[in-house]
């Protein structure tokens, strides 16, 4: 292979940052006084640091801080490595490294006794946790390809979350990730929506589905009790893009569905996933199962979003140490059960563009969802076609792990985006449909930074597309 | 940072395009951010009269609208705001409009 010179990143020398912190600090804000957001102090942070690791530190974590032979098959699978193959700092292996080396020097017996041996190596100050930050939240998105492909079964996404909750706790964190937490924090919901904005943006798209459908009975059916459906979403559906709730509420409607949304509880997403803050994952995914009981709904459907369908239907239960009663899945299992029962009936030649399908890192690695959204694409769209590699082993579309949320982390992101833009340019599909809204995102940006010929879809606007609506003219 | 240049003033945007001060925006930023970013040779009455909702709404609130109060300023229907601004609400329309990104999933 012939390799490229790169230069260096520039991630990790990238200065810190407080005064986000520092302003929410000073704004007395309730989730900082209540210390479950912390800001950045400068001083012991080091020994607080090594303080929480030695407290944290749990078998699985200590089966992937040992356990690397370091053979070098992450590198080969990780979308930073592969871009930049001249950079070593771009190895899974090497980002594992600096977390593990502190490990080996405080907590091992290997490197208590042979530090020079192991390489066990340690932290001296606020700089040494600012380069960890740039690290572990700067030059990985956490998207588990490297994971999947460790044949010592060495989990460094979960190493990189374990460091990234470490540092969230101690207030050193990327701005986005900081302002994201305190909105979740404080609001219940990402993006700080009043319970009055959700309520009008519902009922505006209540409005739109019934004139479209020339049906005035079309509702959008807030804290209704006793349904089939909970329908949960990501707070920038209800913000910025409301088309994807009227799709769904389409669709509930033309099947007759008994569903309803939660007035709080509503938001799916969870930032704790991204921040490692395992307490903030605990609240957010509280919020949710609540709802559900609260109202007696019999299922909660997870809108499109990778990171949120992981938290809240895998790792929520256990931040919230939640007793699992009630079915949870993805609106797009949700849509498959409707196409196999024949309760909508759909016309694929209304999606007669080529259509390539992105499997999200947090719906298909790390979530399991493989087969069914091809499932539901076949039926719906007149020419489907894979893109290589693809299922399990697909690449992360770049804004995995809360990176769209972290501008500073942007041109690294892009450039090592050259993979995923070779990827879609293969495919010479028209459409790329992804079912994570953080995909959506971050396909945008790689098809504009590389110019392609592309525009990003998700499976409920493929299906709302292709919908034929009995009774109605032209059908 | 990255600059843009307008009028031999030099002006600092975020790694995303954004503008970093957003005091500083002006209508002829407006233009040169909708060209730069959205690929838009000229700005309508359309395009002013949702970009000037968003200004005015940032200034008093310190915040981004949601795309509910876009529409009910403009009177413009949802996918009107996508047919102007090609990369949508938040990172097409509050760019041109010189505010910070917004914070979250976009």
């Amino acid at each position: 292979m012939k390799r490229r010179k790169t230069g260096p990143s520039g991630v990790v020398a990238a200065p810190l940052d407080a005064h986000t912190q520092v302003l929410a600090k000073e704004t007395g804000l309730p989730s900082v006084k209540d210390g479950r957001l912390r800001t950045y102090e400068p001083g012991d942070n080091v020994a607080r640091f090594l303080d929480l690791l030695g407290k944290r530190i749990s078998r699985p974590l200590a089966v992937s801080m040992t356990a690397c032979v370091h053979c070098g098959l992450c590198a080969e699978s990780c979308h930073y490595f592969l871009a930049r193959p001249d950079d070593p700092t771009m190895t899974p292996v090497w980002k594992a490294d600096q977390i593990r080396k502190i490990f080996k020097r405080h907590i091992d017996w290997t490197g208590r006794i042979a530090p020079w041996w192991v390489k066990a190596g340690s932290l001296h100050d606020d700089e040494d946790l600012n380069r960890l930050k740039n690290i572990v939240f700067g030059s990985c998105s956490a998207c588990r390809r490297c994971t999947y492909n460790c044949p010592m079964g060495v989990d460094t996404g979960l190493l990189v979350r374990f460091a990234r909750g470490v540092l969230t706790e101690l207030g050193i964190v990327p701005e986005g990730v900081f302002n994201v937490s305190r909105d979740q924090w404080e609001t219940g919901n990402q993006m700080a929506v009043s319970e009055q904005d959700y309520l009008e943006t519902l009922e505006w798209m209540r409005d739109e589905v019934g004139a479209e459908l020339g049906d005035d009975t079309v509702e959008i059916p807030v804290d209704k009790p006793d349904c089939e459906i909970l329908y949960t979403i990501n707070p920038r559906e209800i913000k910025f893009d409301p088309r994807s709730i009227a799709h769904a509420a389409k669709i509930f409607h033309l099947v007759g569905e008994s569903w309803t949304m939660p007035k709080w509880g509503w938001d799916q997403t969870n930032f704790g996933l991204f921040s490692g803050d395992d307490k903030l994952g605990a609240f957010v995914a509280r919020n949710v199962y609540e709802a559900a009981e609260r109202l007696r709904a019999k299922r909660i459907v997870i809108s499109e979003c990778g990171h949120g369908y992981r938290s809240t239907r895998w790792e929520g239960y256990t931040w919230a140490d939640y007793e699992q009663t009630r079915p949870t899945e993805s609106v797009v299992i949700t849509l498959k059960r409707y196409l196999e029962e024949g309760r909508i009936a759909v016309n694929p030649a209304r999606n007669a563009e080529p259509v390539t399908f992105h499997d999200s890192c947090n719906i298909a690695r790390s979530g399991d969802i493989v087969e069914e959204p091809r499932e539901v694409l076949r039926r719906v769209c007149a020419d489907f076609r894979e893109m290589y590699p693809n299922r399990r082993e697909n690449f992360c579309c770049t804004g995995g792990g809360g990176l769209l949320s972290m501008a500073e982390y942007r041109p690294l992101r892009l450039e090592v985006g050259k993979l995923k833009a070779d990827q879609l340019r293969a495919t010479g599909a028209k459409l790329v449909c992804t079912m994570c809204h953080n995909c959506v995102d971050g396909l945008s940006d790689i098809i504009k930074h590389y110019k392609l010929p592309l525009r990003v879809v998700q499976v409920l606007e493929l299906v709302a597309n292709a919908l034929v609506v009995r009774g109605a003219s032209g059908t | 940072m990255p600059t843009i240049e307008i009028e031999g003033r030099q002006l600092e945007v975020n790694e995303e395009g954004f503008l970093l001060h957003p005091e500083q925006w002006t209508e002829e930023t407006a233009k040169l951010l909708a060209k730069a970013e959205e690929g838009l040779d000229e700005l309508t009455a359309e395009h002013w009269a949702v970009v000037k909702f968003i200004r005015d709404y940032y200034l008093e609130k310190n915040l981004a609208p949601m795309v509910r109060k876009m529409c009910q300023a403009t009177g413009f229907p949802l996918m009107k705001i996508y047919d102007l601004f090609p990369s949508g609400p938040a990172k097409g329309a509050c760019k041109v409009a010189g505010l910070p990104k917004p914070d979250g999933c976009v």
